[in-house]
């Protein structure tokens, strides 16, 4: 049987897109989120509830030994840069059609869609095994100590959001995305300016400028573990966790990159997008959309944080920044809601490619080669149910962080100044719910 | 074997596998045997009266066309909605030497000028899948099913 050349829907990789919800769940799922809103802000707690950063169960002092151990760091550093390197050989010497060559399902379904349950799961995963940490170390010898060391606090997150926004880009927009030679083009050129940089500004730079490493970090923190201010590893609720997120400047910015650009990907799977707008599906249109949805969640959230800001009196300049951790979980919902069906459906691609990475006649290391993805895996009912759960969930969770928030900011303001943020919330919840039934 | 007797035997797989609720199947076992690429004979094979074995289960099928003009598609494009578990005829007619893939399906056919190639499948996996011609990078339609 002939292979397709070519493995492209309207965005990334993946061979279907989701059915468009059905208006009854969406109707459901936005009533549910605008009825639990109103209930947080006037029937919950009024005093703050969650713990701070002393809080938590400690880990036995065993694993924390393992998780801080730099032997263990660098042994999965050097895991992580063989499974890296092998994935670029495979995208330059494997087969050229996108649909059996393993690089491009490795880096968009895999590793960018599976990042997210790896680190809801066991935590900043990708701060652990960044193998470009492992070739700074290696390289820093030959640079010297890093001269721009003290200048890298000011730059807060902001790298981070410029480099998470030059990838989804590359996800999102260009034609040639899903290329093999164009993925390993990507992966080679963000190596070299994310290893460079840091060789500048010293290996803290990961932290702050890797867009992966910042993305595994902040989902981490709506894990159960977490570090506590005296760096002992502990146990503890995720509403918790994510309330100690650090407010550092361009927080802000890398939760609305996430939150725009999932919210653009599900632009671009309605009927009026590809009909209307987006029907050249040329680079222009796709990047103006992409500016044009980060644009507009980010109007939003700045109109919604400074509104309440200015109800209760507060300096309007950290308002975004200081509220930004309570929006991670709605981008979160978005997320879930956006690739679930692809990791658990096309992501079964990775594994049969796996097989044999060059396609190399007769090898078949899994015996795996020859399977079909299965796209029955999942109903569609199944689907569904689970976008429109995790939109609402993080819709619930993100109102009680900002709740939480509000309170610590300003003990005595009335929960009416809270209102702006959570009519912004809601708009995002609903927007993203209309965005999955597509209008 | 001609298309005539091909395509009933194709009929008759798809219904066994939607009677065996399709669990773990290959989409290629569902539809390959009636994935052809045909002389126009197939097309009137398709039109006449169902087999048997086509009962209950599946309703009359949906027959959809796009015809290929200097590049531009007409006819039924853009979002398709079918049935789940509907029994569909994709007629595509080219101007222009190329390769029609359906995805998710993954049924190919090869386009020739002046002989439109059919594609029978039955719709049993739910999604949005596109129909695209290889060479030219055309997105014919997105078949809505479910």
């Amino acid at each position: 049987m002939e292979d397709p050349a070519l493995e492209l829907v309207a965005h990334g990789v993946g061979s279907r897109t989701d059915l468009p919800l059905p208006l009854g769940l969406a109707l459901y799922g936005a009533g549910a989120a605008i009825l639990v809103s109103f209930v947080v802000l006037l029937l919950f707690w009024r005093t703050p509830k969650l713990g701070d950063a002393a809080s938590g169960r400690p880990l036995p002092a065993g694993l924390q030994r393992a998780a801080d151990s730099p032997a263990v760091r660098r042994g999965l550093q050097a895991v992580a840069l063989a499974v890296a390197g092998l994935v670029v050989a495979a995208a330059l010497l494997g087969p050229e059609e996108t649909s059996r060559n393993l690089a491009p399902w490795v880096l968009y379904v895999t590793f960018w869609v599976g990042l997210v349950p790896a680190s809801l799961l066991a935590g900043p995963v990708w701060r652990v095994v960044n193998p470009l940490r492992l070739l700074s170390r290696l390289l820093r010898p030959l640079s010297g100590a890093p001269r721009g060391a003290h200048r890298l606090p000011a730059l807060g997150l902001w790298p981070g959001a410029v480099a998470l926004l030059a990838f989804v880009w590359l996800e999102l927009v260009p034609a040639g995305r899903t290329d093999p030679d164009v993925v390993a083009g990507w992966l080679v050129g963000y190596a070299v300016v994310q290893v460079g940089a840091s060789l500048w500004f010293g290996e803290e730079w990961f932290a702050a400028g890797d867009g992966f490493e910042v993305y595994s970090t902040l989902l981490a923190r709506l894990s159960v573990l977490g570090r506590r201010d005296d760096g002992r590893l502990v146990l503890r609720s995720p509403l918790t966790n994510a309330t100690t997120t650090p407010s550092r400047p361009g927080l802000a910015a890398v939760v609305l990159v996430l939150l725009g650009s999932t919210a653009f990907d599900g632009l671009t799977r309605t009927v009026w997008w590809q009909s209307g707008p987006g029907s050249a599906d040329d680079v222009g249109s796709g990047t103006l959309g992409l500016v044009a949805m980060v644009a507009l969640v980010a109007l939003l959230y700045l109109a919604g944080t400074r509104l309440s800001g200015r109800l209760s009196r507060l300096p309007l300049g950290p308002q975004p920044r200081l509220f930004a951790a309570t929006v991670v979980p709605i981008a979160l919902g978005y997320t879930v809601a956006h690739y679930f069906s692809l990791l658990v459906l096309d992501g079964q691609t990775t594994w049969i490619l796996a097989s044999n990475p060059f396609g190399t006649a007769g090898v078949d290391l899994f015996s795996t080669y020859g399977n079909v993805v299965d796209l029955r895996a999942v109903s569609a009912d199944l689907i569904a149910y689970v976008q429109v759960g995790a939109v609402v969930a993080g819709h619930v969770v993100g109102v009680l962080l900002a709740h939480e928030r509000a309170l610590r900011l300003a003990p005595r303001a009335p929960a009416s100044d809270q209102l702006p943020l959570v009519v912004v919330m809601v708009l995002f919840t609903v927007g993203g719910l209309g965005l999955l039934f597509g209008f | 074997m001609t298309a005539r007797t091909r395509l009933p035997a194709g009929l008759a797989l798809a219904t066994a596998v939607l009677l065996t609720g399709c669990a773990g199947t290959s989409p290629e076992e569902a539809a390959s045997s009636s994935a052809a690429s045909s002389p126009p004979s197939a097309t009137s094979a398709g039109s006449g009266t169902p087999p048997a074995a086509v009962t209950s289960q599946a309703p009359a099928g949906t027959r959809l066309a796009v015809t290929v003009t200097g590049g531009r598609a007409d006819g039924d494009t853009g979002r398709v909605p079918v049935g789940l578990g509907e029994l569909v005829t994709l007629t595509v007619a080219s101007d222009a030497v190329d390769e029609l893939h359906l995805h998710g399906y993954d049924l190919t056919a090869e386009l020739v000028p002046g002989q439109p190639a059919v594609l029978t499948f039955t719709a049993d996996i739910a999604g949005v899948f596109e129909a695209e011609l290889h060479a030219a990078g055309t997105v014919l339609l997105s078949l809505q099913v479910g």
